[in-house]
């Protein structure tokens, strides 16, 4: 053998072992955190933890039940805005947007992307708060779907590309009307995608802590309606973690560890949700 | 279909969760508070007892910080707002309406530090200036020697922790620097947020916490009770009658007996006479409007006639110290005219 083919066969095992190291890396950090937050979370968890109110600052015990479902309503009032304006804005872009506007949306919609979160939360802030002199879980909302939209629409309409022309000619070719073709055709077909990139911006938006400081606000007891403060779980573990006591050091992990059980949860279901053979009557 | 059923049935039941507040939603009154850290422990413990009393009241604080109280409480997104350091005449005016300052409790600002083998350190006025602006360098420096012959003292550079964050702490800290040393009145001066010649910025009082915790060699200034809690060794300063007073509720509240309260209780209590003040010593208070909408005002007053009453007592066992008498009869003779 020579000695040009030895070396290309070591720098070949030195390659692939190092791709098998940083793979190694990048899955560890993952379990990494999540082991870390589960260490020191799991020992503050308890089923008064997440039905209870919290008690007064400094004294131990309460719980954070008021923040849990503060902050599915805020990420469930951030769905209903943010899905249906992003889902329909990506069928305009994949069915229709061949052209300069669609450049132009999706342009709009990656800067907004790479727009830091506490923007939109001052934006959200001068847009809902001081119009109606209320922090709200509202304009929690209403942050939390700024931030959504262009992740549900540049994922939507990668996944409607995908969608074979041929099935939309063959579509056509039957007679269907355009707005037939996609609503029973081209949707349902990429379903799973839209779904995998709704549930993508769910997860994203629900650690969001930066928007909501200055319009969900918090709150320590339980919220009326949409129109006062609601607490959520990223503020209640920014307000705890920065605080000089310890029980709520480790009721900040607690609750850390709930946000991403909650996430993690939602996402298994829904996953599940969509495995189910689809029933083809039609 | 692919799926529609299932879509549909959770579009249906999250909007019906979403509702459901709307028709739940009683004859409860929320008032909505922003503010100081500070006080922050006092004020949810007094929230939460009144609630106690009268289950139809809920007040939320947030503890955003004094700069965010007055932000928030000019632009009317809440109730009432909260600082540890007075609003100036351009902030009051600034707001729509009358702005009514009500003094609540007491607290004392403590220099925190970090110089391993060191326990105890008394400080005076000109060290402490020296020392953030940058003059004395050394923990070893005569002037602190002077002060502290017993304490081992190792020749290590002092590093200088403050607040990054707009924050009554530091209104308080600077405040009294200013009154003890003329060269920090004209080179740095008196604020929530000043140009700071020396040192690393920290978020908070947790932040500066931290951060002294975690070098050697620092100095920092944090609220009492974060120094406490924290297991942070903090100085005693010589007060104006040169004896040096380590910070508690009773040097607090001697600080504020000699202290003359003007009308709108804006008023500074750094540097007080008598031999057992604390010389960083302020009072904290509430924002509220003179003319509030609603039921707000007569709520508001309410309770601040139960702080002035019961509150005061739960004060001492949070590290706070209560008003003293003749300002809480002023505050209460002041807040009739809430509305």
């Amino acid at each position: 053998m020579s000695a040009g083919f030895r070396r290309r066969q070591r720098i070949n095992t030195f390659m692939f072992f190092l791709t098998g190291v940083f793979t190694f890396i990048a899955l560890s950090t993952l379990f990494f955190i999540l082991g870390y937050i589960a260490y020191h979370g799991i020992s503050s968890l308890s089923w008064d933890f997440v039905t209870k109110l919290p008690k007064p600052v400094g004294e131990t015990g309460g719980g954070i039940a008021n923040a849990i479902v503060g902050s599915l309503k805020i990420v469930g009032l951030a769905s209903l805005i943010g899905i249906p304006v992003g889902v329909l804005g990506a069928v305009y872009l994949a069915e229709f947007g061949g052209n300069r506007i669609g450049f132009l949306i999706r342009y709009a919609a990656d800067v907004i992307n790479g727009v830091p979160s506490i923007v939109i939360g001052i934006f959200a802030y001068a847009l809902v708060v001081l119009p109606m002199k209320q922090f709200s879980a509202l304009s929690g909302g209403v942050a939390l779907s700024i931030i959504m939209i262009p992740l549900v629409i540049r994922t939507t309409e990668e996944f409607l590309r995908l969608v074979p022309g041929s099935i939309r000619e063959a579509a056509l070719a039957l007679g269907l009307p355009q707005w037939k073709v996609i609503l029973r055709v081209v949707l349902p077909t990429a379903a799973r995608g839209i779904l995998t990139g709704a549930i993508l911006s769910v997860s994203r938006i629900a650690g969001e802590t930066a928007p909501l400081l200055f319009t969900a606000f918090g709150n320590r007891y339980w919220d009326d309606g949409l129109l006062h403060p609601i607490a959520a779980l990223p503020l209640t573990i920014f307000t705890y973690a920065i605080s000089p006591y310890d029980d709520w050091h480790k009721q900040a992990w607690a609750a850390a560890l709930i946000l991403i059980l909650i996430v993690l949860i939602g996402n298994i279901l829904a996953r599940l949700l969509m495995k189910q053979p689809s029933p083809q009557s039609h | 279909m692919y799926n529609n059923q299932n879509t549909s049935l959770a579009l249906a039941l999250a909007a019906l969760f979403l509702m459901a507040p709307f028709f739940s939603a009683g004859a409860e009154t929320t008032l909505n508070g922003a503010g100081a850290t500070f006080p922050y422990p006092i004020y949810s413990k007094w929230f939460d007892e009144y609630n106690k009393i009268h289950p139809d009241i809920k007040i939320n604080y947030q503890s955003i910080g004094s700069g965010g109280g007055i932000k928030q409480f000019t632009a009317k997104t809440v109730d009432f707002g909260a600082t540890d350091g007075p609003m100036s005449d351009k902030e009051i005016f600034a707001v729509d309406g009358k702005p009514v300052h009500i003094p609540t409790v007491l607290g004392a600002v403590v220099p925190t530090f970090n110089v391993p083998g060191v326990a105890n350190l008394v400080f005076d006025g000109n060290i402490l200036a020296g020392i953030f602006l940058g003059t004395i360098k050394s923990w070893d420096d005569p002037a602190i020697k002077g002060l502290n012959p017993e304490a081992a003292l190792p020749p290590s550079p002092i590093t200088v922790v403050h607040r990054a964050d707009g924050s009554g702490t530091t209104y308080c800290f600077t405040d009294y620097l200013s009154a003890v040393s003329p060269e920090w009145k004209k080179t740095v001066g008196t604020g929530k947020a000043v140009n700071w010649p020396v040192g690393l910025g920290g978020k908070g009082n947790e932040g500066v916490a931290g951060l002294v915790k975690q070098t050697s060699g620092a100095i920092g200034y944090v609220e009492l009770i974060y120094a406490k809690s924290n297991n942070l060794a903090y100085g005693a300063v010589k007060n104006r009658a040169g004896k040096a007073v380590l910070a508690s509720v009773e040097a607090v509240s001697a600080a504020a007996a000699s202290a003359k309260i003007p009308a709108d209780f804006r008023v500074s209590i750094v540097n007080a006479s008598g031999d057992t003040s604390y010389p960083i010593s302020t009072f904290t208070w509430l924002l509220v409007y003179e003319k509030n909408s609603g039921k707000t005002g007569a709520v508001l007053k309410e309770f601040l006639v139960w702080m002035l009453e019961d509150g005061q007592k739960l004060a001492p066992n949070l590290g706070y110290a209560p008003l003293p008498a003749n300002v809480n009869d002023m505050v209460k003779a002041r807040i009739q005219s809430i509305k």
